[in-house]
Parts: C-alpha cells; sequence; structure tokens
C-alpha cells in the first residue's frame, strides 16, 4: 500500500492569487493513497524542504509529490530533500501547477485551481508506480581533442594541458595560429599580435600534453560524452616532418608561384611552402593542387634540393583515430565576401581593398613591408576611406547582425595608417561606434582626437572613379548633408561570417548550429560555452562574431568545463534511460534509426535459454542516452521502456483523471 | 553636396582651435549643446553641426551662418558638455576669423546684432561700464526702429531698472588706454 505525501506551494503569490491552493490541499487528501498533504509559503526554501524530510520520517512515506515550479527549477533542490531523509530521490513527482497553471491561467481562479487538482492528481498517481532508481557511473577517458588552431584552440589546449590532461589539436592548415596570425596590432592597447601570440604557439607545439596533429580534419565522432572515438585525416603533407629540418631550400628552389593565402593573395607563395616565417610547426607542406610533380609528374626539384631526403611524393593520406572525453570546437570564422556590393564597385575597382588585406599590408611582415600601397599603381595613399558595417546590418546583401569587431579594428586602422604614413588622413562612414570593452571607448577617443580620424555618420551609398581617385558618396548625418571623399584607397570593413564548413562539422559532431552557420551554445545566458551535446564545448567566434579578449576567456572556460567533466574518474549520470525488454524485442531496428543520439546499437542474444542459435535484438548504451523517450514511442513490440516514465507510471497519470 | 579629401590639410580647424584654445576634435556630437542652447532654434545650424562643419573644414559654409552671431556666450553649453569643450569660445573664434577674413553674414539680423555690438563697445570706451539708457536709444536710433520696445521704458524706469544717468568708472582712464593698445595692434595686423 503506497504512502503518498504532498507539499503544495504558495510561490509567495505567484500561485497562490491564481490557485487556491487549501482547497487544493483538501482535495488531495481525499484521494486514498495519500497519507499526508500540506501547503507552505516556499517549499523551495530551507523550512520548506524541512516540512518534507519530516514528514517522510514521521508518516513513513514512500512517495512524494511537490506541486510547485517547473521540475527545471527545483527538482534537484527536493530529490535532494528526499536523499537527505533517507529516500530513494527518485521517488519525486513535481506537479508543475505555477508555469503549467497559475501563470497561463490568471483570469480564471476556479480554472485554475481545478487544473491544479488535476496536476496533483496525475502526480499522485505516477507516484504510486515510480521505482527506486540509482545514478548510473560512466567511465571517462582523460583526454581531450580541440579542433582548430586559432587562439581559441589554442588558449583551450593550453589551458587543458596545464591541468595534466592529454590534448590532441587538430588545424586545418599547415600551421596553428589562425586569424590573429594575420593580424598587425591589436585594439586598443596595440601590442603586435605576432608578438603575443608566437609563444603561446611554441608553447603549444612543445608541451608534453599536447598532441599536435596540423594539416588535418577530423572525418568522423563517435561514442559519447567521456567515451568519444574520433577518427582525424592527416592530409598527405608530402613531407616528412621528421627527418625535415625547416632549412627552406625547397621553397626558395621551387618554380611554382601561388597567391599567398597568409597575405591575402597580395603577393605569391611557392607550391611547397610554409604559411609565414613564425609558423608553427615550421615545416612545409607541398600544395598538391599547384604542385607540378604531382600533378604532372614532372619537376622534383625540391626532393633534389632537400639534404635530409624528406621529400616523399609517394605520401598517402592517414587515419588517425584516437579515443577522447571530451571535444572543444574552435573553428574561427570566415571573412565575408563583399562581392554583392557592386554600387561600391567592388571587383571593378583595384582601390578598393577589405579589412583583413589593409592588415596585412600594414604589418610588419606584410608583402608591402608595413606600408599600405595602392593595388592599382604602388603609390601610397593620402586620403583614406573606411566604410563600416560591409555585410553587417544588412539583410538586403549581407547579414542581419553586427559583427563587433569592425568598429574596433577599423579605429585600430586608422590609427595604424596614421602611424605608417603620417600625412595621410582617414575618413570612417559609420552608422554606429560601438566601443563596449575596456579600454574601447577611449580608445575611438584617441583616433578621433589625437589621430583626427574624420568620422562620417553614414552609409556610403556608392564609389566611382573620378582620374585616379576613387569619389565616395555618402550623407553625414550630423549636418544633414551628402558628402564626397576623393579618396586614394577605400578599405571595406567586411562582415565577420561563419566558417562555410561549420554545418557539416555540426553535423558530423551531432550539435546544433544555427541559420548563419555559428554552433549553438546550449543556453545562451547561462551555458554559454556548452553544446546541447555533452562533453563538446564552444570556443571563440565559431559560436559569433567576438574578439580576442572575449575569445580567449571563453576558451579558458571551455578549459575549466574539461578539467570539470575529468575531475574524477566516472561521471555521474541520470537513470532515466531506457531499457529493453529482450522477450518482447523483435530486432526490427526501428529505435536504433530514430535515437537521436546514436545511444541504440543491435546485439546477439539466444533464441532461447540455453540455446546456440542468436537472434538480433536492440542494446542501449546507457551511457549515451538522454532519456528523450523516442524509441518508446517507436516501439512496435512495447519492448522499451523508459526509467522514471514506464508504462504503467504513464498509465496510472492517465487513468487518474 | 560637400566635396572632402580634395583641399589637403583642414587648416581651418587648426584657426579655430589655435584662436580658441578649445579642441574641436573633442566633439562627439552627442547634441547636448543644442538642447541646452537657448537661441539654438534661431540658428542656421546649432552648435553641434557648427562642430561638425569644422571638423569637416567647412570654412565658408561657417562663416555665412548666423550661429556665431547668434550666441550669447552664456556658456550653458560648455558648462554641460561632457568632453568639457569650451564652446562659447569657438563660436568667438569663428565671429573673429569671420570678420578677419570680410566673410560677413548681411542677413537683418546679424546686422542689428553686429551693431548692438559696436555700440555697447561703444559705451564702455566712453563710460568704462553701460550706459542702459543711451545704449537703448542709439540702438533704436541706428537701427531706424525708433519705438522698438518703448512700451517696457515706463515700467522699468519707475522700477530703477533703467538709471537716467551713468556714473563713469574710476578706471574709464584705464579702460581707453585698453581701447587705444588694442585698436593700435588692430592697425599694425
Amino acid at each position: 500500500m503506497a504512502r503518498v505525501g504532498v507539499f503544495v506551494c504558495f510561490c509567495g503569490a505567484n500561485i497562490a492569487d491564481y490557485v487556491d491552493v487549501p482547497q487544493v490541499v483538501e482535495e488531495v487528501r481525499r484521494i486514498r493513497d495519500v497519507k499526508y498533504a500540506v501547503e507552505y509559503k516556499y517549499m523551495c526554501s530551507d523550512p520548506g524542504q524541512g516540512l518534507i524530510r519530516d514528514a517522510i520520517v514521521q508518516n513513513k512515506l514512500t512517495s512524494i509529490v511537490v506541486a510547485a515550479c517547473s521540475p527545471r527549477m527545483h527538482e534537484k533542490t527536493f530529490r535532494k530533500a528526499l536523499s537527505d531523509a533517507g529516500m530513494n530521490p527518485y521517488l519525486l513527482e513535481v506537479a508543475n501547477i505555477r508555469e503549467h497553471s497559475s501563470w497561463v491561467h490568471q483570469k480564471d481562479k476556479k480554472a485554475a485551481t481545478a487544473k491544479a487538482m488535476d496536476l496533483c492528481r496525475m502526480a499522485v498517481a505516477k507516484s504510486i508506480a515510480n521505482e527506486q532508481l540509482h545514478e548510473i557511473s560512466v567511465p571517462v577517458t582523460k583526454r581531450a581533442l580541440v579542433i582548430g588552431g586559432g587562439i581559441a584552440g589554442i588558449q583551450a589546449a593550453l589551458d587543458i594541458a596545464d591541468a595534466r590532461i592529454p590534448v590532441v589539436l587538430v588545424e586545418k592548415s599547415p600551421s596553428i595560429g589562425g586569424k590573429m596570425a594575420q593580424l598587425d596590432e591589436t585594439f586598443p592597447t596595440l601590442d603586435c599580435a605576432q608578438c603575443i601570440l608566437t609563444p603561446k604557439m611554441v608553447d603549444v607545439a612543445s608541451h608534453p600534453y599536447i598532441e599536435l596533429i596540423p594539416y588535418a580534419e577530423v572525418l568522423e565522432l563517435q561514442g559519447f560524452v567521456g567515451n568519444y572515438k574520433v577518427k582525424i585525416k592527416k592530409k598527405a603533407s608530402y613531407v616528412n616532418f621528421k627527418t625535415c629540418t625547416g632549412c627552406g631550400a625547397c621553397w626558395q628552389k621551387c618554380p611554382v608561384k601561388v597567391p599567398n593565402e597568409y597575405n591575402m593573395g597580395i603577393d605569391k607563395r611557392k607550391a611547397i611552402y610554409t604559411p609565414f616565417p613564425q609558423a608553427v610547426p615550421n615545416k612545409p607542406v607541398i600544395d598538391a593542387e599547384h604542385c607540378t610533380m604531382l600533378q604532372k609528374g614532372k619537376c622534383g626539384i625540391c626532393a633534389k634540393v632537400c639534404l635530409p631526403g624528406a621529400i616523399d611524393y609517394q605520401m598517402q593520406d592517414e587515419i588517425i583515430e584516437r579515443e577522447i572525453g571530451a571535444v572543444v570546437v574552435a573553428t574561427g570564422y570566415d571573412m565575408w565576401d563583399p562581392t554583392p556590393y557592386e554600387e561600391y564597385g567592388v571587383g571593378r575597382f583595384k582601390d578598393i581593398i577589405t579589412s583583413l588585406e589593409f592588415e596585412r599590408m600594414v604589418s610588419a611582415n606584410g608583402p608591402t613591408n608595413g606600408i599600405p600601397l595602392r593595388p592599382s599603381d604602388g603609390k601610397v595613399p593620402k586620403n583614406v576611406v573606411f566604410i563600416k558595417c560591409v555585410g553587417s546590418r544588412d539583410e538586403a546583401k549581407g547579414i542581419e547582425y553586427c559583427s563587433k569587431i569592425c568598429c574596433m579594428y577599423t579605429t585600430k586602422h586608422t590609427i595604424l595608417l596614421h602611424h605608417k604614413v603620417h600625412d595621410s588622413h582617414a575618413y570612417v562612414f559609420y552608422m554606429d561606434i560601438r566601443a563596449a570593452g575596456k579600454g574601447y571607448e577611449e580608445f575611438v577617443k584617441k583616433a578621433q582626437v589625437d589621430t583626427g580620424t574624420t568620422y562620417l555618420r553614414g552609409r556610403v551609398s556608392k564609389i566611382y572613379k573620378k582620374g585616379d581617385k576613387l569619389m565616395v558618396r555618402g550623407e553625414d548625418a550630423q549636418i544633414g548633408q551628402v558628402v564626397e571623399v576623393e579618396a586614394d584607397l577605400v578599405v571595406l570593413a567586411t562582415a565577420v561570417s561563419a566558417p562555410k564548413d561549420n554545418p557539416e562539422l555540426a553535423r558530423l559532431l551531432g550539435i546544433s548550429y544555427d541559420k548563419y552557420g555559428y554552433l549553438s551554445e546550449a543556453h545562451p545566458k547561462l551555458r554559454p560555452v556548452e553544446t546541447a551535446k555533452a562533453g563538446i564545448f564552444l570556443a571563440g567566434c565559431t559560436q559569433a562574431p567576438k574578439d580576442i579578449p572575449e575569445t580567449v576567456s571563453q576558451a579558458s572556460a571551455c578549459a575549466a568545463k574539461v578539467c570539470g567533466l575529468f575531475a574524477g574518474d566516472t561521471m555521474k549520470k541520470d537513470p532515466m534511460v531506457s531499457t529493453i525488454n529482450n522477450e518482447y524485442c523483435s530486432g526490427c531496428q526501428n529505435c536504433v534509426t530514430v535515437c537521436p543520439y546514436g545511444a541504440i546499437v543491435t546485439d546477439d542474444v539466444p533464441i532461447g535459454h540455453g540455446s546456440k542459435e542468436l537472434r538480433t535484438v536492440a542494446k542501449i548504451n546507457e551511457g549515451v542516452c538522454q532519456g528523450c523517450g523516442s524509441c518508446v514511442a517507436i516501439c512496435r513490440s512495447m519492448a522499451i521502456n523508459l526509467a522514471g516514465f514506464t508504462d504503467p507510471q504513464i498509465i496510472n497519470e492517465i487513468v487518474s483523471i | 553636396m560637400i566635396t572632402l579629401g580634395s583641399q589637403g590639410k583642414n587648416t581651418f580647424l587648426d584657426d579655430v582651435n589655435v584662436k580658441s584654445g578649445a579642441n574641436v576634435l573633442e566633439c562627439y556630437q552627442c547634441g547636448k549643446c543644442v538642447s541646452t542652447c537657448p537661441v539654438s532654434q534661431y540658428m542656421d545650424f546649432p552648435p553641434r553641426e557648427i562642430m561638425q562643419m569644422i571638423k569637416l573644414g567647412l570654412r565658408n559654409e561657417c562663416y555665412m551662418a548666423n550661429s556665431h552671431w547668434f550666441c550669447l556666450t552664456c556658456s550653458a553649453c560648455s558648462g554641460r558638455c561632457p568632453r568639457e569643450i569650451d564652446i562659447p569660445a569657438v563660436m568667438e573664434a569663428v565671429r573673429h576669423l569671420a570678420i578677419d577674413q570680410n566673410y560677413i553674414n548681411d542677413s537683418k539680423k546679424v546686422k542689428e546684432i553686429r551693431k548692438f555690438h559696436e555700440i555697447f563697445l561703444d559705451m564702455i570706451k566712453r563710460y568704462g561700464r553701460n550706459y542702459e539708457l543711451r545704449m537703448m536709444a542709439e540702438f533704436n536710433i541706428r537701427t531706424r526702429n525708433l519705438f522698438k520696445d518703448m512700451h517696457l521704458a515706463p515700467k522699468a524706469l519707475l522700477k530703477g531698472k533703467i538709471p537716467l544717468g551713468v556714473k563713469p568708472l574710476k578706471s574709464a582712464k584705464a579702460i581707453k588706454r585698453m581701447f587705444a593698445i588694442a585698436e593700435k595692434l588692430e592697425k599694425n595686423k
């Protein structure tokens, strides 16, 4: 005989104002199995919990119903109260009479009260069939995978490795460093990006706990939190990194010239190359697409000049498999392509460049040795117009969102321009100046007052050519007049966009992404670094546009999450998982198809007791199962039950109203 | 349409900054001065727009505007300016530069204001202080509007707001000397 205790909460005025709580308690007392029912102002408070604990002991209760707010809010609180009183915490049921009744039926107290009674009756009926459940322990592989070797990936890898947890860092390109390695100086302190980044890159390469796999991609991820298996494709570099000394003889002699991605195509690199002098690892790779030897079988100069004999034209892609427990995704961002801006003459006028191209030009190790030059005639520009929000905040041609970093990098560009070309003048067309950040507003003031950058509030409508100048037309809303600026060079602050491979990566990892292609966090405010899939975390611009300080903070947060996950030898998990009754299972495998987590596999069991013949049945991996219930619904032979939501529990609920 | 970038360095900005001692570049166009100014609604361009025009080097447009003539130098704007710019000094500088370079707004209002300035200075030169009654009379005669505000005179006289005579300051001589030096400097310029 069940002995149910019911505890109805006022939630201050939240419930009590719209639901007649004493009447609900009175009604609940009439149910046969209810041995104890009481109301209280705040059930979640310490005295409220004390009420539950005392009642359990004094009335020898066998299951508990708390009628209060959503179980998302306080289920854990009340479960703990149960276990404190020596009761299995899963004998608790929460009847949500706040979100499901008082809040949504504020205009009709009578109906709200009636609904609250129904919800309580259902919870009581269900709780009678509740069973004792126990947390599941899952073993953990203490090794983390970091995807992407930009500043986000580097920081996450270093922080995790510093906690003596092995890290596998996978980078798509031949060197780590990412976009930050392309930057000149960084806002708002103007410290040189290379100077602060390269020590970290070197640390990654020399860290005993980091396994760096450059020039590689993640192919497949299987398993579940704490127990993932990853397949990584290491692209053929055609250079044996073990014997290569990085002397550079090969790329000096290579006859093939290819636009240099690192310098945004402003100059050329060779077919065998390292992306930049400070590359980590500082070993060249052969770009198979452009190498004459690999394409036509002729040349072979690099192999001839390589003294250690590190060149291997026969090298094949290699598949590497690793067992890992957690994943940090840090794939960064792409620069938005401004081609749709035809009115700006993008593509027609050579002297219109993007912000990253300008960044490379003003960079000391850039293709023009730090002096910006007009692409058309190689002259040093005097008047430079910077156009902000190219692609950002433009629903017609670009993307709806604000790219967040353009205001600040454009401010920086005007200052850098002034540093490099003293008699130059910078004009900025802007819609707003978004300078929220430590030292950011001061930095904008520095540009406006000390550098004398002219800010014109308006979006540029068109750019046309006049002689060898570009005429940039826009409104200055500050004086309500149309202005035209005679420019030698125009720099477009192009938007930040999601990496184009993100959707594919998201599918492969089993996580979600938004309409722009950014990977989705579990909660925008309270779980900003986790994904909805346990054990997969996000760092940097792959989640949304952000600047370097924010990226580094998020990367360190990811590291903290990974370390937290790996703190024990096993992980605890809710026992609400599916179980399969092999007697009933027909082996149709519909559940295997429908499971969104890949938690169901097949298994062979003897046909009968002691029989040697086998038949196929489904098997649940408790570690992966998230308790969604899809398999329960699809199962034709009713062989699957979800713990905590078993058929008898559900039927009891239905029958009770 | 305004064309920028073709005239080289913005000398107008430098002129105004040197003359006023303020830095117009400090202005971030918040508009607090405009809503503070008691006469901004009568100006061609309110103070914020004048600041932006100086930044863009629009010398002629700025000189020909009536804004700097309308400015009362009451300093309410600079008192509330978040960047602490001395806006009245900027207005004063524009006024001086406009006169120096012979850019004179010849609208009726500005003419009147200029006459008012002249008569006021004349009073100071003569008496070392303002002689209200004479000032008013002269202003009405020279602007050919004899009976302007005349209905206020009896009340103001009765209340003693307009003294009938004037008592020259003891230091009137010193003030005269100041004027002489200033005029000499003006001539030698």
